[in-house]
Formats: structure tokens, C-alpha cells, sequence
């Protein structure tokens, strides 16, 4: 019983290890195709909510930074509230950055290498070596700039990962095989603990997406139903924003009580 | 009837002690409480208990290393660790050395009863409540 969450240097061999991986154990995948459900049920256009998964405000401009704050945490309260079944190989929606402290979701990391793998990306794409190259690189950097951006984590930071497979050492199936194998330690298995950990960071998130829909400079933590909210606001505003956030985050499903500092 | 549960109940603060033990009796459980891990240690030596609950942080010994001596003594008895200090990297340690559950304090009664059920259930050991496997329903603040 665990969570494995996997991130890659590409989106393609993500997607060919994860399914592997969840193929092998027997679990569901949880990915991108959620993508579609998550805007449908927050208003929000799909490909807006796809871009946000790319790129920041400063780059993608038909984005302000509201929106794309928005629709991340739209995302980020759907994937935790799905992570909390269990059994899950998850890819393709950040979780690798957001799902922070839980002991039974193991973070891997799959590295393309230089030799083996690319070869195949170059067949994918239809492009020449040193293009698909220089693309894979310019596309790792912009990953590296859109974590920092969204979640203050540079995703190529290997240490943030249980477990890192160089794919030029370790062919595919045998680093789905590793995964899996790994993915069986007791240490990673689910505790009353981690469940409350994640149920924590799940609660957080519907909070926070409920709040960013109106407001913007919001942090949410929360602890076995208690919500700690942290905002902005001038000291002419201070005591209506806090009656606004503690009215809103109250009708939140588990929320027992809210606790408000403004600043 | 059925044979009570043998716990044995480790945690340095009193009040720990003092809160959980009626909150075990109360589902049937037959539970000794002890401060000190040193004195706690000596009574595993004596007597096999089904569940022992402990405290990480102590004096002297800590919960992993009663852990260790209990793995030692009596393989078939579960561990449940409870801690102030819960942290991602302390409860996969206590969990890849073999503990039955890790819970962060404060934790309500009914959260530790819950994780009784489940290790009695683990035992093949039955509990009166436990028959639906879910355990008692959530007690509020």
C-alpha cells in the first residue's frame, strides 16, 4: 500500500515508466488526464489549466498570476484528494513538489542519460540528435524555472527524490522492476501518520483553492481539522478579511477550526 | 469471553499514561503503564505482551531501541510508536525496523483505540468492537 510518484527529464519517459510501473503492481495511474475533470469542475479552461502546468505568468502572458496560482491549486486539492486511495502511480501533475512529508508516497526520479534513451526520443520526436538535445535541455531548464516558480522546489534538485535511476546505467525495464521492488519496503508503507500527513496537506489545499479564488497571498496549513490561514491586507481591511476568510474556510468540508493571522 | 489484550504502555510524560489507560480499559484491554524505559524493558523480560505502545524520546533508552528489545524477546508482539517529534524521516526509519503503526501526538484516545483494533486484529485476536474491522467512530475535541 504506498503512493509512488514519478518525474522524469522528458514527459515521454514518464509516461512509459509510470504506466509500466502501475502495470507491474497492479495500481491505478493518476496523471494528466485529469486535467480535463479538474477544469470542468473549477471553471477553468483546459488548456489554460494545461499551460499552467508549463509555463509562469511572465511567460505565458494570457495567464495573470491570479489565475495561474488558481489553477495549480485547483489541481494540486484534486491529486492529493485522489492520493488519499492509495495504490496510486502518479505523473505528469507536480505532485513530485507538492506532496511534501508523507512517508508512504516514494518520490523517483528517472534521468534520460545520454546514450540509450535519447536515441529512442530522437525516433519519438522526428528530430536530429543534437535538436532533440538542445530541446530536452532548454525543456529541463524551463521545468527547473517553473518549479521554483510554483512551488519554491528545483524539481532537478536529485536530493528531494527517494529514489534516482540513470537510464543510461539502468534499462527501462529493469528500472520498473526497481521501482516496484522498492516501492515494497516497509518504510514506505502506509502508517496512521502519513495518512494524517496527507490528509493534512489534502485539507490545506481545498482551503487554499477555495480562498485563491477571490483573494491572493494566501498560505493555508492544517492539522487534524484545525486551519492555520496566513494573508495580506491593509489595517483598514485587516478585521473584514479575516471574518471573510474565517466565513469561507469554515464551510470547507472538514474544517473545524480556523485560525487567521494577517499581515 | 475473550482474553483481554496485554498492553504494555511506555511514555515518559505521566499524563500520557494517565489519559491512554482508561481510554484501553474501556475496550478491554489489560494495560500496564510505565515512565521509566529502563523498568519498562525489565517487564517485557517477564511477560510477553500482545501490544507494546512507546513513547521515541526518553531517557536513557528510546522507543527504537525498546523496539529492538522487544523484536528480540518476543518477535510475535506489536509495537505502536507514539511521538511529539513525528517527522518523514523517523517514521520510516520505525517503520523499516518493523514498528506496527507510528502516530504523532496530540492524538485523541480514539486514534491510538483505532490502531489497537487493527494490531488485535493482526494477532488473530478478537476484540468485541473490532468485528467490523473499522473500529469506534470518531470521538470529537
Amino acid at each position: 500500500m504506498s503512493i509512488i510518484i514519478i518525474s522524469a527529464d522528458t514527459g515521454e519517459i514518464e509516461e512509459i515508466i509510470a504506466q509500466k510501473v502501475a502495470e507491474t503492481m497492479g495500481f491505478t495511474t493518476l496523471d494528466h488526464h485529469i486535467l480535463a475533470e479538474v477544469a470542468s469542475a473549477h471553471g477553468i479552461d483546459p488548456d489554460q489549466l494545461d499551460e499552467a502546468l508549463k509555463t509562469t505568468p511572465s511567460l505565458f502572458k494570457k495567464m495573470t498570476a491570479k489565475q495561474w496560482r488558481y489553477a495549480l491549486s485547483c489541481l494540486e486539492a484534486e491529486v492529493l484528494d485522489r492520493l488519499l486511495k492509495d495504490n496510486i502511480v502518479c505523473h505528469g501533475v507536480a505532485a513530485h513538489l507538492y506532496v511534501t512529508g508523507v512517508s508512504h508516497a516514494m518520490k523517483v526520479r528517472i534521468l534520460k542519460g545520454k546514450n540509450r534513451v535519447i536515441k529512442e526520443i530522437v525516433q519519438h520526436r522526428g528530430l536530429s540528435l543534437e535538436k532533440t538535445e538542445r530541446c530536452c535541455a532548454a525543456e529541463l531548464e524551463q521545468r527547473k524555472k517553473w518549479s521554483m516558480a510554483a512551488y519554491g522546489f528545483d524539481e532537478t534538485d536529485l536530493s528531494q527524490y527517494d529514489l534516482v535511476i540513470n537510464l543510461d546505467q539502468i534499462d527501462p525495464e529493469e528500472a520498473v522492476r526497481t521501482i516496484a521492488g522498492a516501492a515494497e519496503y516497509r518504510k514506505f508503507q502506509v502508517m496512521t501518520y502519513s495518512m494524517k500527513c496527507l490528509s493534512d496537506l489534502a485539507l490545506a489545499a481545498r482551503v487554499n483553492t477555495v480562498l485563491l479564488d477571490s483573494m491572493t497571498d494566501i498560505n493555508v496549513q492544517s492539522h487534524d481539522g484545525s486551519v492555520v490561514v496566513t494573508a495580506k491586507a491593509s489595517n483598514r481591511q485587516k478585521r473584514e478579511r479575516i471574518a471573510l476568510i474565517k466565513e469561507m474556510a469554515g464551510k470547507v468540508d472538514g474544517v473545524r477550526y480556523v485560525e487567521v493571522h494577517v499581515k | 469471553m475473550a482474553k483481554p489484550l496485554e498492553v504494555l504502555l511506555l511514555d515518559d510524560e505521566p499524563i500520557v499514561g494517565r489519559r491512554l489507560r482508561p481510554a484501553l480499559d474501556k475496550i478491554g484491554c489489560c494495560v500496564e503503564v510505565f515512565e521509566d524505559p529502563e523498568k519498562a524493558v525489565a517487564r517485557i523480560d517477564e511477560k510477553e505482551f500482545d501490544i507494546v505502545v512507546t513513547d521515541i524520546r526518553m531517557e536513557g533508552l528510546d522507543g527504537l531501541q525498546v523496539m529492538a528489545h522487544v523484536q528480540k524477546t518476543w518477535p510475535r508482539t506489536k509495537v505502536i510508536m507514539i511521538t511529539g517529534y513525528a517527522k518523514i524521516d523517523l517514521a520510516r526509519e520505525a517503520m523499516g525496523k518493523g514498528v506496527f503503526d507510528f502516530i504523532a501526538k496530540p492524538f485523541r484516545p480514539d486514534d491510538l483505540r483505532k490502531i489497537i483494533y487493527k494490531a488485535a486484529e493482526a494477532l488473530g485476536i478478537p476484540m468485541e468492537s473490532s468485528s467490523s474491522g473499522s473500529g469506534p467512530g470518531p470521538v470529537e475535541h
